[in-house]
């Protein structure tokens, strides 16, 4: 519920051009560190695994202290301002009472929150290297596992901690920009950078006093106002309700626009989409509903079935989704964070987030609340993007986790409980899953090896990397395909650990298989069939190789295992955006949708069957394929 | 020895090694037009000098060309050809026409002995060889001619309505057979596989996205197994017809084949007999040719630094793996290649 409060007085307190302006500074520092931090990771991949939760975390360390003061210090001014402003917008809005039992007390704060996240989207999608730091989250070892456990609440609080200091950084060239563009800017503005500039002074100021200060209290908070006086403040107030209802109505037409918005995405396009969504959140909420997702149905016949991916994919209107779900929808929809187990990660981790900030509504029980909500979220997610097989049985745990919850406790105590068994989930079901599926197979790698490897495969980039470490003289072969090319990623990190490639698309697996000595592929999941379903050509690969002899292992940890049943990859499956096989301008496939029935089809999983896998490698054994039934019946005494 | 190539013939090499000419049917018209050109030139006094002339610039063009099988392949068609007709002028002159009506028989090729067989001695100056091969030769051009014609006229016998036809890259057969299947046959479904890093695909997809009622499905190379489950004929084109009945084919073929062979989906194959070549290779390694790797990961990229990247230009697939082949004189199974072969090439022409 507590969160980096010094947001508010800039989030309303400027017109809606000073407010694009400083988003486009906040995004160029970001950017610039990001950058940075790719290029660390060339050069240092282990360092950067740290770096988990936000999109980074490198200057936190050493500033971490000063800005936690500043957080103090702003919260409370918050939190008096909060107050006048909960009053102004309770009555003006009156348009959803619906809402505002459900969301309650707690409205202000969503909209703080929003804001606070919102910025990590613009920034988190202009960069996809964000998600590669978080790809690299799923190979923790050891060391990086305890890490994160050890710091359980704090990548959150770091990571804000972080914004607020970048905050203050665009605030700053926020000041000045304004500044430059000097008489013609109204008068509102002038008093939200005033505005600004004195909670600089503020802060600047009264860091060495608000040291000691540690807990937030009305009080306190009445005591440490000098600076401010409350008339100043008011007219502060008004002047950002004022700048508001403009920018609210600026922007409003937008989100008619934004469906046609199927272009590539470029920066622009992603800003706008994140604007309407907040005007949405902080004063209309019913608008959420009617906004419908902007999804399709394909138009292969064979596919009519399923629904397919369109490139824009918003649905962060909904008061009821906590930011950093839409967040992760966004990601999901954007197809940023990917891969089985970055999707379970982040998704647990967005869960912590939404159990650290629930509300038990009075007179209702903290597990049952908690569970619709997280249902509604979890919904969210599936709206966004299909949830994977890894996600949804992390929720099923955890919904089983919150049924077991002890009755009286409080309800601090009980979001520690879950706090931890999202950790304990991380560790177990991911960090040391992996751990094992590479012990059993670094028996199996030995000098001379030549494996075969499909796309990019977290876990096998681990146990490639293991067996590095342990210097066996091996080589890999990368095969890829297109669209998606992400074996090219794959060939990033495995170069990094000085791994002799060789790289192939996947019409020629063919020629690169009589040199491979083993087939190394990862999965999405498991069928209770003993099919497995991973990304598309996974299947070709392991036909390829039976018909060389060449034994196909499939590395899958048992949190991927699915009790779905299907034989073939049409019946169920996920369609990306089509336009991607589209290359270049000179493609022929330009302008498909206007040539007559001609379509592109992007599947995202195949289904192999059992009978081409020779052994399934999970963290239990090294078993048959068709042993997975056997599996998901014992699995709740292995695990959990 | 050493010979020196014809003008006409570097000129033809430059041409299609610069990719003026493309298409084995191209190329086929190409060589063909040199040798027409040596037949009607006076360079030769009698048989087995323009034998010796044609053999020369074979090998010129195999060596310098070694991927493209059809220059030889018409050829050994030349030289087969001079063979038979300076048979058949001889026997006229010996008087003994009427004994080679005898050879059909049965009985004949039972009881022929090797006396019969005796070697010609093709130094003999025989008149009236030019204008026979000349002849000879208009049929041959017809032949390469109406070559697709034929083939596309048998579409009606192999696809029914409302099928399900997957193809690969981009064949020039397989793009006028299907325009013909389409027109004749009622809502087919055509998945074409887009063939990387080329993607000739794209072309094929939409080239017959102009005819109607068809839809045209383009799908990356990764995706052939997964929709093969639904497929009800394989249809592609090759490069050259191997004499096991094996196909040289563009890369991807393979897989291609091995799906639909693991669900039992019937392959059928087009070549035209141009394209069948008397070499026995049953291993990739025998023949295959790699490509620029520019298009699978781009040179300037990170990873491209220390990678090796293949990208090789064909796929061998072995005989078991097709079910029938379609050419200008009908379908054939891919065991009845041998005897394809022996029937258009003469057996002492096998090797250049």
């Amino acid at each position: 519920m507590v969160v980096a409060s010094e947001q508010v007085p800039q989030t309303d307190g400027q017109s809606a051009k000073t407010k694009q302006k400083k988003q486009r500074q906040r995004n160029r520092p970001r950017n610039k560190r990001n950058r940075h931090e790719d290029s660390n990771l060339n050069n240092t991949p282990e360092t950067e695994s740290s770096a988990t939760d936000s999109a980074s975390a490198m200057p936190g360390d050493k500033s971490e202290k000063t800005d936690a003061v500043a957080t103090e210090k702003t919260r409370e001014q918050v939190m008096a301002e909060r107050e006048a402003k909960k009053l102004a917008k309770q009555a003006k809005k009156q348009k959803n009472p619906s809402a505002a039992t459900a969301a309650g007390v707690a409205t202000p704060a969503t909209t703080i929150i929003t804001e606070v996240e919102q910025t990590t989207i613009t920034t988190k999608l202009t960069t996809t290297t964000t998600t590669k730091a978080k790809e690299k989250l799923e190979l923790l070892e050891k060391k990086a596992d305890t890490a994160v456990t050890k710091t359980s609440p704090a990548p959150v609080e770091n990571g804000k901690e972080e914004k607020s200091r970048e905050q203050i950084k665009a605030e700053r060239e926020a000041k000045k920009a304004a500044k430059k563009a000097g008489k013609s800017t109204v008068d509102k503005v002038e008093a939200a950078t005033q505005q600004l500039s004195n909670l600089k002074v503020t802060e600047n100021v009264q860091t060495p006093a608000a040291a000691k200060a540690q807990p937030p209290s009305s009080l306190e908070a009445n005591q440490k106002k000098p600076t401010l006086s409350k008339a100043e403040r008011r007219a502060i107030q008004e002047a950002q309700r004022a700048a508001k209802a403009q920018g609210q109505a600026a922007k409003k037409p937008q989100p008619g626009g934004k469906a046609s918005t199927a272009a590539p995405p470029s920066k622009e396009l992603k800003r706008e989409s994140v604007s309407p969504a907040k005007a949405a959140t902080s004063s209309s909420p019913s608008k959420g509903s009617t906004s419908g997702t902007p999804q399709s149905e394909c138009r292969v016949r064979l596919f009519n079935h399923l629904v397919c991916a369109k490139g824009d994919s918003l649905f962060i209107n909904d008061p009821l989704v906590h930011p950093s779900i839409a967040r992760l929808g966004v990601q999901y929809a954007k197809r940023t964070v990917v891969g089985s187990n970055a999707r379970c990660i982040a998704f647990l981790h967005a869960l912590r987030q939404v159990v650290h900030d629930f509300e038990t509504p009075p007179k209702k029980e903290f597990g049952r609340s908690l569970d619709a909500a997280v249902k509604h979220h979890v919904d969210h997610l599936h709206k966004c993007r299909p949830l994977a097989v890894s996600v949804s049985n992390a929720y099923k745990q955890f919904k089983n986790q919150l049924t077991q919850l002890p009755a009286d406790t409080p309800e601090t105590e009980l979001k520690e409980l879950l706090d931890h068994f999202i950790d304990t989930y991380i560790e177990n079901q991911i960090g040391k899953a992996a751990q094992a599926i590479s012990g059993f197979l670094q028996e199996k790698i030995t000098d001379g090896d030549v494996l075969l490897t499909f796309a990019c495969s977290s876990l096998i980039q681990f146990i490639c990397e293991e067996a590095k470490r342990r210097q066996v003289s091996f080589r890999v072969i990368v095969v890829d395909s297109r669209p998606g090319c992400e074996g090219q990623e794959m060939l990033r990190r495995l170069h990094a650990y000085g791994i002799p490639c060789t790289y192939v698309l996947i019409n020629a697996v063919g020629y690169v298989m009589p040199e491979a000595t083993k087939v190394l592929l990862g999965a999405h999941a498991l069928l209770a069939n003993g099919y497995v379903m991973a990304r598309t050509g996974t299947a070709q690969v392991a036909l390829v190789a039976n018909a060389n002899n060449v034994p196909v292992l499939v590395c899958c940890e048992t949190h991927k295992f699915s009790e779905r049943f299907q034989t073939d990859a049409i019946v169920y499956n996920e369609l990306s955006d089509p336009n991607q096989l589209v290359r270049g301008d000179k493609c022929q496939l330009n302008n498909w949708a206007a040539k007559g029935k001609l379509m592109p089809l992007n599947l995202n999983y195949d289904i192999t069957p059992p009978e081409l896998v020779n052994a399934v490698v999970t963290e239990v054994a090294i078993l048959p394929c068709t042993s997975v039934p056997v599996i998901l019946r014992i699995k709740p005494d292995i695990g959990y | 020895m050493h010979e020196q190539p014809l003008k006409e013939v570097t000129q033809l090499i430059h041409a299609i090694k610069v990719g003026l000419v493309e298409g084995s049917y191209n190329i086929t018209n190409k060589t063909l037009d040199i040798f027409k050109y040596i037949i009607m030139s006076k360079s030769w006094q009698n048989a087995d000098a323009l034998m010796q002339i044609v053999r020369a610039q074979c090998r010129i063009l195999q060596s310098a060309l070694p991927q493209e099988t059809v220059s030889s392949n018409i050829a050994r068609r030349i030289l087969k050809l001079t063979r038979e007709e300076f048979d058949l002028l001889h026997a006229k002159v010996q008087h003994i026409a009427d004994d080679s009506q005898a050879s059909l028989s049965l009985h004949k090729l039972v009881t022929q002995t090797s006396e019969s067989n005796v070697m010609s001695d093709y130094t003999v100056p025989q008149q009236g060889l030019r204008e026979a091969l000349l002849d000879h030769l208009q049929e041959v051009e017809t032949e390469l001619e109406t070559s697709s014609e034929n083939i596309c006229v048998q579409a009606e016998e192999h696809i029914h309505s409302s099928e399900i036809i997957l193809t690969l890259g981009h064949s020039r057969s397989v793009e006028n057979f299907l325009k013909r299947a389409i027109k004749k046959r009622q809502s087919l479904t055509i998945i074409v596989a887009e063939c990387a890093p080329a993607c000739r695909g794209h072309n094929l997809a939409a080239s017959l996205a102009s005819e109607k009622n068809v839809e045209i499905i383009v799908i990356p190379d990764a995706a052939i197994f997964a929709m093969m489950s639904r497929v009800n004929k394989v249809i592609i084109g090759t490069h050259s017809v191997l004499a096991n009945g094996g196909l040289r084919a563009a890369c991807g073929a393979y897989t291609v084949a091995l799906a639909a062979k693991h669900y039992s989906v019937p392959v059928i194959v087009l070549a035209p007999m141009y394209k069948l070549s008397p070499l026995h290779l049953c291993e990739q390694d025998a023949f295959n040719m790699v490509g620029c790797a520019e298009d699978v990961i781009p040179y300037d990229s990170i990873p491209a630094r220390e990678a090796k990247v293949y990208s090789p230009m064909f796929d061998y697939v072995p005989p078991e793996l097709i079910t029938l082949f379609i050419s200008n004189t009908g379908g054939h199974a891919p065991s009845y290649v041998y005897r394809l072969l022996t029937e258009l090439y003469h057996p002492e022409d096998l090797e250049i």
